[in-house]
């Protein structure tokens, strides 16, 4: 089967998709996985330079360098938590098969991400301000986080006599929202301001402190009325 | 019967990679938060911690069960706390990857320390319910039991890590 069928039936049909993963021998998942791998990079490389696009010039190729290492990057330490959880509760161990899965969920996000791209240029085209447009990213990648979460989750509970499949989905969810917070703002940033000076765009910022201190320093902001 | 015709179940669970990931997990989060604050002893702690307080608490499971009149026999007991242990490491080794990778990218080691604690604290949630799947007790007075042990258990080795936190984040 090529590539587009398979992408085709991801689309139409994912239950049926993650049948195949499930069924698939070892061949078909290594083709499956690359398939689906090339899938995200190139979806995600055209969602970042939609995103780079409003800075414009060198901000379009960096952003759709990083986005695709974000995506790729938290399937590759996502994926053994679902093997390992599972597996330490009784769950068959295949983490080809899990690793599988998690990159044709994710797959299913970066194309319902490439679906919203005209958005982001319907957006730019239109002035909308930096951060309206924050915030229309966010409702994107959240729809698509949850699409692909709901994908692994209906593949994984339709093994109904496999003990701790809950709880290594639920063992997903966390460790992936986690890992994907801390690889984008590792990477960040994707959206620069139009204003901003051009020796200001850099490829990656330095590190400053997790996804998790900048929320918690907000927050105390926050309260403080700052 | 004779005892050479006895049949000796074993765990599926138990194999050497169950093992070695029980033997090495405990050493890699232990690593990842002695990297992260400069300090050597956590490394050792967490399974010194974890072997130390089943060795110090697993008897008790088995009388105060046996009490009670629902405990299993000794060589199944020993071998649900062996499941239980090679939980604990498998299901350590698939967090250990994004455990590393949120410490080692943040620069706060508060938030290093809390995130491998977190992971260590589902993976040892995976053990209980293992063990309790394991030895499957079938009385209300022996899962209160159970219960018990589980919550005493926890708070001996949650208070342990706790020190040791405390130690390397002054």
């Amino acid at each position: 089967m090529t590539a587009s069928r398979w992408i085709d039936q991801l689309l139409r049909d994912r239950r049926g998709m993650a049948a195949r993963v499930r069924a698939a021998s070892t061949g078909d998942v290594v083709a499956i996985t690359r398939a689906m791998l090339a899938t995200i990079v190139v979806c995600m490389a055209i969602v970042g330079a939609a995103l780079g696009s409003y800075r414009g010039g060198v901000q379009i190729a960096y952003a759709a360098l990083k986005l695709p290492i974000v995506i790729v990057g938290t399937a590759a330490l996502s994926a053994p938590a679902l093997t390992a959880i599972g597996a330490a509760l009784g769950r068959p161990a295949r983490l080809a098969h899990d690793l599988a899965l998690v990159v044709v969920a994710l797959a299913f996000g970066s194309l319902l991400l490439v679906a919203c791209t005209p958005l982001l240029l319907l957006a730019h085209s239109l002035d909308v301000g930096y951060h309206a447009t924050i915030l229309l990213l966010v409702a994107m990648f959240a729809i698509a986080g949850v699409a692909a979460l709901r994908v692994i989750g209906g593949a994984v509970s339709a093994d109904a006599a496999a003990p701790g499949r809950v709880s290594a989905v639920l063992a997903l969810c966390v460790v992936f929202a986690i890992v994907g917070g801390q690889l984008s703002w590792a990477l960040r940033p994707y959206l620069v301001r139009p204003a901003s000076r051009e020796d200001a765009i850099a490829f990656v910022h330095p590190l400053e402190g997790s996804l998790v201190d900048a929320i918690s320093d907000t927050i105390h902001s926050t309260r403080r009325g700052w | 019967m004779s005892v050479a015709t006895l049949p000796i179940p074993r765990s599926p669970l138990v194999s050497p990679v169950h093992l070695a990931a029980l033997a090495l997990s405990p050493l890699a989060i232990g690593a990842v938060v002695a990297a992260r604050t400069a300090a050597p002893s956590p490394i050792f702690a967490v399974p010194a911690i974890v072997l130390g307080v089943i060795a110090a608490t697993g008897p008790a499971l088995y009388i105060a069960s046996a009490a009670v009149g629902d405990a299993p026999p000794l060589a199944t007991m020993a071998r649900a706390f062996v499941a239980a242990l090679s939980a604990f490491g498998i299901a350590l080794a698939g967090l250990v990857l994004p455990t590393a990778f949120v410490a080692l990218t943040t620069t706060e080691p508060t938030t290093a320390v809390a995130t491998c604690t977190a992971a260590i604290a589902v993976a040892a949630l995976c053990a209980l319910r293992r063990l309790a799947r394991e030895l499957s007790p079938s009385t209300l007075a022996s899962a209160a039991v159970y219960a018990c042990w589980s919550v005493a258990t926890l708070g001996i080795a949650g208070r342990l890590w706790w020190d040791v936190a405390s130690e390397v984040l002054s």
